[in-house]
Formats: C-alpha cells, structure tokens, sequence
C-alpha cells in the first residue's frame, strides 16, 4: 500500500533540543489520524517541517511517493497539504471572505493583465469563489456565511477557528493538518467542530487528516487510529483504545512512579 | 605602502571600528530586549555630542579651565541626559506601542529621529553648521619608529575597549545583566520569575542611550567638530554593522562594526579619487554579506514561535 | 443558488456636498495670501472637520464614497479642473497644484509597497529624484521624445529599486528599511560629487513638449490669457486618474489579497502558496514605477532638479503622508497630500520647521490614531454588487 505521506527517520534539532528524534510516521490514504503526546513532544513541530517552515536535519519526508523534505512551504501547498497553526493564525483586518480565499491561491488566476485588465472576467471569477466561500462556511455556522464581508477581528475564537478551517479546505487538499483545533473552546463547541469536519469528510472522500489534540475524547470519537509522541520519537501506534492503556504512553503524560 | 601610511589606516580604522561598536551595540541592546529596532538612536549620539559641547560652553563661560575636569563634566552630564531621555523615549514611545505591529515602532522611533535632528538644527544656536568641539584629551603622541601614536587616540581606544568589557561583565555577571539576558530570551517567563519587565525595559534603554552619548562624544574629540547631521549616517552604519554581526549578540555587533570599518578604510585605500565611494563600497558589501547570511554571521535571535 | 443581496445603496449627496465644501475651502486657501487670514481659514477648517465628527456628518460621507465612488470620482475631477480654472493665469498656484497632484501620484506608488505589500521604503524621495534626473539627462542630451522620457523615469526607478531590494527579500522588515535609508543617504552624496549630473547645484530641465506643443508657453483660450502650467495640470491629473484606478484595481484582486496576506503574515501566506518574493518585487517594481514616472514630469514641471530636494528628509515626508492619510486608503493619500503640501506655502513661518512639525503629527498619529484620517476600509472586490 503507498502512503500519502511517510516520514523516515526525520530528525530536527533547536539549539540543544532535540524536537523530532528519527521519527518515523507514515500516513494512509483517506484515514483520520490522531497525532498526540504531552506538551513539547514534537507535534506541532513535525507540521512544521512537513511543512515546510523548518528544514529537517535528518530523514525524510515523501508526500504521494515525491520527496517534500527540502520543498519550500508553497511547493507543499501546491502538491495538496493544507493546515491550520496552534496559535490561530488569521488576518484579523481583513474580511471572513479574504481570510478563506488566502487558501484557495492554487485556484485563482493571478496574472497581472487578468486581475487589472480583465474586470469582467475577473468578477466572473470573484463571484464563482464567493459562492465556493460561502457554502463551505456554511457548513459549519450559516450566521458567518451572511456577514461574509466583515473583518475576522471582532470574532469569537470558535469562529476563528471555523474560518481557519475553511481557509485550509477550500483548496479541496489531499492532506488537512489540524493543529489542536479545539483550544481555546468549550466541551460542546468542540463536538459541534468535529461534527461538520466529518461532514465535510464525508461530501470529499479523498480527504486525508492529520489531528493533533489533547481533548482525547475527540481523538477517541473521530480517529482511525492514533500515533503517539514523546519527546520527539514515536513511542505508540494504533487504535486509540490501544494506545490509552499502553504503559509507555501512560508514562509518558502521567510520569513514571 | 610605507608602515606609517599603513598604521595611519589602521589606526584609522580602529577608531572609526570602535565608535562603530559602541552604536552597534545600543541597537542589539534594545533588539535583543524588546524585539524593536529603535531608529533614533544615531540621533541621540547626536544629541549627547551637543550637549556636551553645551556643557563645555557652559562650563568654561563661568571659569573653569581644568581640562580634565571639563572633560569629565562633559562626559558625565551627556551620559547622565542621554540615559534619562532614553528611559522617557522607552517610556513613553516604545512601551505603549508593545501590542501594535513592530511596524509602528520602527516608524515611530524613525520620526523620534527626525524630531530630534531636526530639534538640534532649529534651536541650538546656529545648529545648521557645523561646531567646533575642544580637544579635550592630550594631544601629545609617542614616536613609535615610523609611526606616531597620538595619545588622544590611544586613550579613546581604550576607554572603548573598557566600555565594551565593563558591558560585557555586566551582561554576565551581574543579577542586573540576568535580568536583562532573561528578557531577552523570554518576556513571559522572564516575568513570571519575578523579574520588573518595565524596569528592566527602562535600565536597558538607560545604558543604551548613555553609550551613545560616549560615542557622540568621542566623535567630536576624534573629528574635533559635530553637526546636527552626524547621528543619521553612523546610526544607519551601526545598525547595518549589529544586522551583519548578527541582531541580538554583543560579539556580533563588535564584529560588525570593525567589520564596516575595515571596509570603508579598504574602500578609502582602492579609491582614493573619490572618498564618497568608500561608503558605498562598504554598504554594497554589506548588503551582499546579508543577502548572503540574512542572520548575521553571528545568529541572529528568532523570536517568532509558529 | 444564493439570493443576491439587494442593499439599498448609499445616497450620492454627502459625498457631493463634501466634494463641494472641500473644492471651495480650497479655492479659498489658495487664494489668500495675508497671514492671519490664512491661520483663520485653517482655523475655520479644523473647527469645520470637528464639528462634523460631532455631528455624526462625516460618516454618510465615507459611506457615501464607499459606495458611489465611480460618480464621486468624477465629481473630484470636475472639482479639480474649476479649481484650475480659477487660478488660470495664476503660476504659483498652479504650480503648487501640480507639486501636489504628482507627490499623490508618487505616494500612491508608495502606497503600493507600503501599505499593502508592508515592503519598507524609506527612499521614496530618492525614486522619484532619479525620474526626475532621468528627464534632466535625457532632454539635455539626447532627443527622446517626453513621454518616452516619462517611461524611462519610471522604468530606470523600478529597476535601481530592484537591484536595491533583491538582496533582502528573504530577511525580516528592518533589513529593506536600513538598506533604503542608506540609499537615500548615499544617493544624496553621489549626486553632489557628480558634476556631470551638475553636482549640488543641479540640472536644468527642459520642459515638456509633445508633438511640437510646447508646455512651457502660455497659450490664450479666446481672449484669456492661460498659465502655460495648465498643459502640465492636464498631463498630471491624467497620471493620477490613471494610478487611482490602477491602484483601486490592484486592490480589488487578488494581488491586492495577496500582498494583504504577505504583509500581515508571512509564514502563513507561504503555507497558501504564495510566493513571497515575487509578489514583494512586484509590488516594489510597480511602486517605484510609478513613483518614478511621476518625478520624471516633475521634473520637467519644475524646470530644474537638484540633490537638496530628494533627500531623506524628503522621503520621510511621504511616508507621513502616507500615516497621516490612513495608509493603504489612496483617498488618504490624496487628501493628506493637499495638507501636507499646502500648508508650509502657505504658513510661511512653518517652511522651515515642517520637516520637525509632521515627524511630530506622525507620532502622535502613531501613539493615538495610527489608522490614520482615513482609516482602509474591509475590501470590497465590487462594492455597487454585493460584495
């Protein structure tokens, strides 16, 4: 079986700290994995090197059997990997509508003659994308698909996050990595999240998704199975049941007697 | 090249390496605490410079003739003023932008400069020439074979050197120096742990400002002249010498600025037709050396988190 | 389908009104000429501009040109031709006009680099120094025709601003801004050592003519007599009609989204696929097009360049304006260029110390209102339609 994304043996240091140990994680075609492990075990930093940000100081990262290890972050965006980042990263004066459509570059035309010239088809384009817009934000909180047009600054977080999410999809990727998506919300406002990805999920069967959480009761209702990190290596892997009572894992987050 | 020549240059190039140093330093300073790049800080230098010529006008119109003692009243009270107008600049422009874009301090600390270049050219007396400024140091030099070491020259040198130590020690072995270095890594924990971020903020201002002053006033018994102008143009060179050395580290911006300097001597020695051009020919090396190594050849201090 | 959002639009008139209002003050501070008239009228002004804050007026006006500015577009330029035409024979103020209509056209290139793609330009003056020299040279020496002349200003500009800015593409803000100050520092000096560019004295510069129309003659329309500086007021209202709407368009697209998304977040525009240099030297490549294009008629507007009028001091002056206007908002731009321009002329105790006195205004724009007078708008792609 391929994988859509396999790490080998990847490696990243800060400084002194080792942040991802000869990691290695393959990822399947159209499952929902759960990335988890207590704080500082390389989770978001094994995002950031698939995705670019940082280079890898050993191993490898292949995404659809191409190596992506020393990909810049555009090239990853363009082959079908999508994100969204741990501490919300929106443009908080532009609209909910700018903010969705940054993620959607690969679709747009962004000649100069078309974007300045061409006005006609240009709003031919704007008005096809508004509406792509509009229904994905819909999904997930109909009010927001009515104030389009209104900076993201004023939101609450959930919204934010919702937009986030948005941003990540509309480019209809391969790959999804959620970031912690949950932080920052209630109990209900994150089950009310994780039903409209999996609806999301379910109108785009070729969707692919990388979780990272600490709420494991999420983990536990949406995943496929779980890979567990600490300390930048990867100590368990399986169903989430599995790895909850593996005694590494328990070690791991709760420390050893 | 004869030797006499060529330890002129050299000579030459240490002072100008050293003035260099001390602005380098005051920009990774305030960098490496605040994550700002305050652009009025070649205006302080100038600010210093006048003051203590002010205060040696000032001195000497009521009597006082001792040299050493002109020089140490000028150096105190220019050191005393800078470091004061530093903390209200860090008071009251830098701190209550903390929460906007960097943008906004850069901009604001830009026409902070303009404000005050352009306060010493309005309203010191005549401040659009140049002035003068008293040599206040001996300026008898010892004969070294071919070559003539002035005593003035030797002793700013070495009033550097100890400057650059003394900050040295402070940084790294005193509870002050601690507190600076721990805010400079980490302003979140740096507090919890206790520390006073706004004092901290203020002292780090302090010092910064005050080595301007010390080197506006040695450029002005180095070049026995100042004008309103002067801090523009070492600010831009002691900014780019802190980037190249690498924002953020002490050695870095000592690197840099000798590193300017011996460019602009090398400049002045290859083209000698058009001294002008020594400057350009430092800062297009510059600019290559950080296209090269946007970092500085000394890593700078990354502060964004992902 | 969704349902189009039929709003019922903003009403014309505010708009119209203060188009108006603005045209006649304007007229009237043009005009004047004794000292204490000119601190009453600005007086009058200030007090006129608070009042209608507290009355709540200025917002339907905003909404107003929010909405209709096609029809309210027109109007300006409607107003700006009977301004002209009440100066008609009149140099000086024509001439300060012009001054003022080709600094907005450079500051909105500015705008361009600046306010949307957050690349730091702080040579702006030194740009449109060099269109302004390129026109000097070239009419001095060769037989270009001028408004190739204008294209080559503007060209020769975006390119030196290229080969400036390449070296720091991939580095932080603070890099483009120490290389730019430097720039414009060492640019200063070069031209004053460099005879052959007349040293600090300077060059004159011959004045435009077109298809044998020359621009520096007085003509007569019936029996009026005309300031030969309307033929330059004609050319430069084109340019800056034709940069609004390019700079308008630029921001309606998704170039104008993707220089948003570059300036507010870099690391997470790349993870969207933008190319950050590219998009950061088109946007500094159109800017300093424009910006030298504009320095090159200004130089034929003025007849004469020199090295003491595009120094840095010069530049921080445009970016004031852009702070002060409200950056990124081109009406800003224009309007904040009549203030910052006008107003030395005509307080002429204030010429020497304006340089002190808008680095002052800015800061305390930065520390209380840094949005500016008149704070960008959320985009809007087309803002008669729903959207």
């Amino acid at each position: 079986m391929t994988y859509l994304l396999e790490a080998r043996g990847l490696t990243r240091r800060f400084g002194g700290v080792v942040a991802l140990d000869n990691l290695d994680l393959a990822v399947v075609p159209n499952e929902i994995i759960g990335l988890i492990g207590p704080n500082g075990s390389g989770k978001t930093t094994f995002f950031n090197v698939v995705t670019g940000i940082y280079g890898a100081h050993g191993g490898s990262v292949t995404f659809e059997g191409a190596d992506i290890t020393r990909a810049p972050s555009r090239a990853i965006y363009n082959a079908g990997v999508s994100r969204t980042f741990q501490r919300s990263r929106l443009s908080l004066p532009l609209s909910i509508f700018d903010n969705i459509m940054i993620g959607n570059h690969k679709r747009l035309n962004q000649g100069l003659w078309f974007n300045l010239v061409r006005r006609g088809q240009f709003k031919r384009e704007f008005e096809v994308n508004y509406v792509a817009a509009r229904t994905l934000i819909e999904v997930f909180e109909p009010q927001l698909a009515e104030r389009m047009l209104e900076p993201v600054a004023g939101l609450p977080m959930i919204d934010r996050r919702r937009i986030e999410i948005c941003r990540a999809l509309i480019s209809q990727p391969k790959l999804l990595l959620l970031d912690e998506p949950s932080a920052g919300m209630t109990h209900d406002e994150t089950k009310e999240l994780m039903d409209d990805i999996l609806q999301v999920r379910d109108l785009n069967r070729n969707l692919t998704i990388v979780i990272v959480e600490h709420e494991m009761g999420l983990i536990e209702r949406i995943t496929d199975r779980c890979v567990v990190l600490n300390f930048g290596r990867k100590i368990a892997e399986g169903p989430y049941r599995q790895v909850a009572v593996d005694r590494q894992v328990q070690e791991a987050y709760l420390g050893v007697e | 090249m004869d030797v006499g020549l060529l330890s002129q240059y050299i000579m030459n190039g240490l002072m100008l390496g050293m003035m260099y140093t001390l602005v380098a330093v005051g920009f990774t300073l305030f960098f490496g605490v605040l994550d700002i790049i305050k652009f009025s800080h070649g205006d302080v230098l100038t600010v210093g410079a006048f003051t203590g010529l002010a205060t040696y006008i000032g001195l000497r119109s009521v009597g006082v003739s001792s040299t050493p003692l002109l020089l140490l009243a000028v150096l105190v009270v220019s050191i005393l003023a800078m470091a004061a107008l530093g903390m209200l600049i860090a008071r009251y422009l830098v701190l209550p932008l903390r929460s906007a874009p960097a943008l906004n301090t850069l901009l604001i600390t830009l026409m902070l400069g303009t404000v005050l270049r352009e306060m010493v050219r309005l309203f010191y007396p005549q401040g659009a020439n140049p002035k003068p400024f008293p040599a206040l140091l001996p300026t008898d030099s010892i004969n070294l074979g071919q070559f003539n070491l002035r005593l003035d020259n030797a002793m700013m040198l070495a009033t550097g050197v100890a400057i650059i130590v003394g900050l040295r020690l402070l940084l790294n072995r005193t509870k002050l120096g601690l507190a600076i270095r721990a805010v400079a890594q980490d302003e979140e924990t740096a507090r919890t742990m206790g520390i006073n971020f706004t004092a901290v903020v203020l002292i780090t201002f302090a010092i910064g400002s005050a080595l301007a002053a010390i080197g506006g006033v040695m450029n002005g018994l180095y070049y026995n002249e100042i004008n309103f102008g002067m801090g523009l143009l070492l600010g831009v060179i002691g900014f780019s010498a802190a980037i190249i050395g690498g924002l953020g580290s002490i050695y870095g911006a000592i690197l840099g600025g000798f590193l300017f300097a011996a460019l602009q001597t090398l400049g002045a020695v290859a083209l000698p037709f058009a001294s002008a051009y020594k400057d350009v020919f430092a800062f297009t090396v510059v600019i290559a050396l950080m296209a090269w190594r946007p970092t500085g050849l000394i890593q700078e201090k990354i502060s964004e988190r992902v | 389908m969704p349902e189009v959002m039929q709003e019922p639009q903003a009403p014309v008139l505010p708009g119209v009104v203060a188009v108006a209002f603005s045209t006649a003050y304007l007229i009237a501070l043009l005009a004047v000429e004794m000292q204490p008239l000119v601190i009453g009228l600005l007086a009058f002004g200030i007090v006129a501009v608070l009042a209608a804050h507290y009355m709540d007026w200025l917002d339907p006006v905003s909404r107003s040109f929010a909405e209709r500015e096609g029809v309210l577009s027109a109007y300006a330029i409607l107003a700006a031709c009977v301004v002209a035409a009440f100066f008609h024979d009149n140099h000086f103020v024509l001439l300060l006009f012009v001054t003022v209509l080709l600094y907005a056209v450079a500051t909105l290139g500015l705008n361009i680099e600046f306010g949307y793609a957050g690349v730091l330009n702080f040579a702006g003056a030194s740009f449109f120094g060099i269109g302004a020299y390129t026109s000097a040279v070239l009419n001095t020496y060769t037989a270009v025709p001028h408004l190739l002349v204008l294209l080559i200003g503007g060209t020769l500009a975006a390119l030196i601003g290229s080969l400036l800015l390449l070296p720091v593409l991939r580095t932080r803000g603070h890099y483009a801004a120490l290389v730019t100050i430097a720039f414009a520092l060492l640019l200063k000096t070069f031209l004053e050592v460099n005879d052959v560019l007349g040293g600090p004295q300077g060059m004159q510069v011959k004045g435009m003519s077109i298809l044998g129309w020359s621009f520096n003659d007085n003509f007569e329309i019936g029996k009026i007599e005309m300031s030969f500086y309307l033929n330059y007021f004609v050319t430069s209202m084109l340019l800056l009609c034709t940069t609004f709407v390019l700079v308008r368009r630029l921001e309606r697209s998704w170039i104008g989204l993707n220089l948003d998304a570059i300036r507010l977040d870099e690391t997470a525009a790349s993870c969207f696929g933008l190319d950050i240099a590219r998009w950061k030297i088109t946007a500094f490549v159109l800017g300093n097009f424009v910006i030298g294009l504009a320095g090159a008629l200004f130089g034929m507007v003025g007849g004469f360049v020199a090295p003491n009028n595009y120094t840095f001091a010069d530049s921080l002056i445009m970016v004031s304006i852009l702070l002060l206007g409200g950056i990124g908002n081109p009406w800003g731009v224009v309007v904040a260029t009549f203030i910052v321009l006008v107003l030395p002329e005509k307080l002429q105790t204030i010429q020497e110390y304006r340089f002190l006195l808008y680095a002052l205004i800015v800061i305390v724009v930065l520390l209380f209102r840094p949005e500016g007078l008149l704070p960008r708008p959320v985009r809007r792609y087309f803002p008669r339609g729903r959207a």
